[in-house]
């Protein structure tokens, strides 16, 4: 049951993101919601691998409690860390276009950039 | 031109409740298959020697992808680095006036948040840490007291070719580390150290040693980071 | 055996040594080029034995470690991989470059040749983002505004791409319990209620199609490879494009995805080819003809047959071959005149070296598949592959579509006068040019002799040259009297909304196909 309630919500996460993503205009808002979107699917595969009661896969005696399933866990490690990396980079590209046209409105920089293709 | 904007609107919104509820209903709720986690839970404690299922995973089992997972961190601190490295300062600068309350509390939490980091670096095989956890805690501690003191006080304390040479070598032991094991003749990426018994601080194999080299990378990939975005875009 | 894992982890050792010791930079990427031919060339001898050969790491077993897995399909991108980094290496060697760059380039191939051994679905989701970030970062190397901007949407959309197909693989894993193809394989034959693989494919497919070039997905290449530097977009455009490609050909050993390939294919083939048509400026036009190309490999991995499969290896290796000496001459071309279209470009010719302009003339013969170039081996394994009338109508088509775009170039080809090109570049062009024009006797080495006698004849011979012929022809009165397109879909918006229904495309072809 929470591993359903899980993958529904990070779906509906997800088309927010998405929405976020198409609809608004300012370059760091995009930003979040990319943000949001991996975060979604980053709780989607965690959300798979959890049981009713169950406890984390730290062995603290011989006895077998309910663990959740680690290897879910292990592949959300390395997505966070890729997240992080994809949203810092496009954090410095977003403030390096700024310095230049002085707007973070992703339609106006695609004006002015077509712009000065045609010149 | 309003038309188009109102049409891609309810086309757009149409088409993302149509992905949402189309992924929904399809994943098949069935029984899952338990298997591996139940393989992993089984095997992991007398193989590898780790109490921390999660990291004997990602450090023992699967750690070619960890290895990449790394490389991407590093492109994106020497990114960060190339972009923003001939800005000149903005020299001048409003700084908020320092409250005595943040100097002092800097001064006060700045050891014992570095200390944490530490603990949760070397203890990544016992419990739930890490290197990059353990890392990023202590870069934290630097931003603390770079909002303290101001992030050109604090990087004057820092050598910055030796800082170069630490994130570079550590890089190439951590790359060097699994193809050590075709010198003694054996296959790539398997263990040499002994797992040692489950619960004990020297135990889990080479876990230990690759939690500390990527604790020290992750730590002062996140202080340049840090370090490249306050001087580029001014104080907070 | 080990050879697997040396050679993409030396390459990211040569990158890391690249930055600390910054003198000896070039010496690093020439010792690169010589370990990779090495062992590239004990793989084959390897490969010639033994057909496919498998290492798990660690020694743990399939199921809880990664496995790594070379045969045929590696081998060949392994030996394009070495001729692209031998001609940008000798194309590059003048330039003033940071060592930041070289180990971009480094990062790159070592990537490129990690996901040619790759078996596991996160493994590649890994390896796939980390030649995200590499990709983008060296298409924005220039600082220039409009390369960030390429480079901004490239991220975005990529990141997005590899998000659907992180859910994707949530998906396999919960209902397969593993994510090793292998396993996955034996999982779907024994398996009972098989519901859930129609919504996982076309996740997966969907994720690898933003990468992999396929039109309606793929809305930032355009404008990602014309903005980036010559190299740069030879590297993109011939290298990494095509490792989308081959996980899709993983792919499709597992799933069910035949049909559903050939749409797309026939799909992204014709889009790309309307749109180069109208197009006159060079590297744009070159990058839509991209698009395009990558129709036939899809086209020849939905077929399934093994000729169409040989087909496939044999035009992607030919393709990457002769698009990157098209983009590198493109580049040079540009650098020497300063200008951009193509109607400029031929007033000006003048001023473009003759060893440029051969270079363009090969690759163009190259591409439009006259035999006995590099092209047409590849088409004709391709149409001979294929039984159904519709296919090779469509091949035909594409054929067409690609000589009357390229046939605007031939006013360039007159051989009068030139400018002075350094002899590096010369060089770096005739590393690329060599194997185009000697392909034929290249090809006996991955393509078994039975398939060679049963494809090659002269119907098929005599088919390409009037295709090329009418295509000549009808070039011009073609090109004046097309509609005008809409350019409004490759923008940011408009890019991720055509993605989602590119979702809902493949999600109906594989239920009904």
């Amino acid at each position: 049951m929470l591993m359903i309630a899980g993958v529904i919500v990070s779906v509906i996460l997800f088309g927010i993101g998405l929405l976020g993503m198409i609809f608004r205009r300012d370059l760091i808002i995009k930003l979040l919601s990319l943000g949001l979107v991996n975060g979604s699917v980053m709780l989607c595969l965690v959300s798979l691998g959890s049981r009713a009661n169950g406890i984390a896969p730290i062995i603290r005696g011989p006895e077998n409690a309910g663990y959740v399933n680690p290897l879910p866990q292990a592949l959300v490690l390395s997505a966070i860390v890729i997240n992080f990396a994809i949203l810092a980079l496009a954090l410095v590209f977003v403030m390096l276009l700024v310095e230049h046209y002085h707007s973070t409105d992703s339609q106006r920089i695609e004006h002015e950039i077509k712009r000065e293709r045609e010149l | 031109m309003r038309h188009r904007r109102i049409g891609l609107i309810i086309y757009a919104t149409i088409l993302v409740c149509c992905f949402c509820g189309l992924v929904i209903v399809f994943f098949s709720y069935q029984e899952p298959a338990r298997e591996l986690g139940t393989i992993y839970l089984s095997r992991a404690p007398s193989e590898t020697g780790a109490a921390n299922i999660v990291s004997a995973i990602y450090l023992n089992y699967r750690l070619y992808d960890t290895l990449f997972e790394i490389l991407i961190f590093s492109v994106a601190v020497l990114g960060v680095r190339f972009y923003l490295s001939d800005y000149r300062e903005k020299e001048i600068v409003e700084k908020i006036p320092e409250s005595q309350i943040v100097r002092t509390s800097a001064d006060l939490f700045f050891p014992p948040i570095f200390l944490i980091g530490i603990y949760l670096t070397l203890s990544g095989h016992l419990s739930p840490g890490g290197g990059f956890s353990g890392g990023v805690v202590a870069g934290t501690a630097l931003l603390l007291c770079a909002v303290a003191l101001g992030a050109n006080t604090v990087g004057k304390r820092f050598y910055e070719p030796t800082l170069r040479w630490l994130e570079w070598g550590v890089l190439l032991v951590v790359l060097s580390l699994p193809l050590l094991p075709i010198v003694v003749d054996r296959l790539p990426f398997t263990e040499l150290l002994p797992p040692g018994t489950m619960g004990k601080v020297i135990s889990g194999g080479s876990i230990p040693i690759y939690n500390l080299l990527i604790g020290i990378k992750v730590f002062i990939g996140t202080w340049v980071i840090i370090h490249y975005f306050m001087r580029h875009r001014g104080e907070i | 055996m080990t050879i697997i894992v040396l050679l993409p982890l030396l390459h990211f050792v040569f990158a890391v040594l690249c930055l600390s010791w910054q003198r000896g930079t070039r010496g690093i990427i020439v010792a690169a080029l010589l370990i990779d031919t090495i062992l590239l060339g004990v793989l084959f001898a390897v490969l010639d034995q033994a057909g496919s050969i498998s290492i798990t790491l660690g020694g743990w077993g399939r199921n809880v470690g990664i496995e790594l897995v070379a045969d045929r399909t590696s081998l060949v991108f392994g030996f394009l991989t070495l001729f692209l980094e031998g001609s940008i290496l000798l194309y590059l060697w003048r330039e003033h470059l940071q060592p930041y760059f070289f180990m971009l380039l480094h990062l790159l191939l070592g990537a490129v040749f990690a996901v040619l051994f790759a078996q596991d679905l996160f493994n590649i989701y890994v390896i796939m983002e980390l030649l995200t970030l590499v990709s983008f970062l060296l298409v924005g190397y220039g600082k220039r505004p409009y390369q960030i901007w390429a480079s901004l949407k490239y991220l975005f959309l990529a990141s997005l791409g590899m998000g659907i197909y992180l859910l994707g693989v949530a998906v396999v894993y919960y209902h397969a319990g593993t994510m090793n193809l292998g396993l996955i394989a034996t999982q779907l034959t024994e398996q009972q209620d098989t519901t859930w693989v129609l919504l996982a494919s076309s996740l997966l497919v969907t994720g690898i199609a933003v990468k992999a070039g396929i039109f309606v997905f793929s809305l930032w290449l355009p404008a990602a490879h014309a903005s980036a530097s010559p190299a740069v977009s030879a590297l993109l455009s011939g290298l990494v494009i095509k490792m989308g490609v081959v996980v899709l050909l993983k792919l499709a050993a597992i799933f069910p995805l035949s049909g559903s390939l050939l749409v797309l294919g026939s799909l992204t083939g014709i889009l790309g080819i309307i749109y180069a048509i109208t197009t006159y400026e060079l590297k744009y036009m070159l990058a839509f003809c991209t698009l395009s190309q990558i129709g036939y490999l899809l086209i020849g991995i939905g077929t399934g047959s093994k000729v169409a499969l040989s087909g496939t290896l044999c035009y992607a290796f030919a393709h990457g071959l002769f698009k990157g000496l098209l983009f590198l001459a493109a580049g040079s071309a540009i650098q020497a005149t300063g200008k951009k279209d193509i109607r400029e470009l031929i007033m000006e010719r003048s001023n473009i070296s003759l060893i440029t302009r051969a270079a363009l003339l090969i690759g163009t013969l190259g591409i439009i598949g006259l035999p006995p170039f590099a092209g047409f081996c590849g088409k004709a394994l391709l149409n001979a592959g294929t039984q159904s009338y519709v296919t090779q109508i469509v091949l035909a088509l594409l054929s067409f579509g690609t000589v009357v775009s390229f046939a605007r170039l031939i006013p360039l080809f007159r051989f009068e006068g030139g400018g002075y090109l350094p002899r590096t570049k010369s060089l770096s062009f005739l590393i690329l040019a060599l194997p185009i024009v000697l392909f034929f006797p290249l090809t006996h080495l991955f393509v078994p002799a039975w398939q060679w006698q049963t494809s090659l004849n002269i119907s098929l011979f005599i088919k390409n040259l009037v295709v090329i012929g009418m295509g000549i022809l009808l070039a011009r009165p073609i090109a004046n009297h097309f509609p005008h397109l809409e350019k409004r879909f490759f923008r940011l918006e408009e890019a991720a909304v055509v993605i989602l229904s590119g979702f809902f495309l493949v999600f109906l072809l594989l239920l009904f196909a």
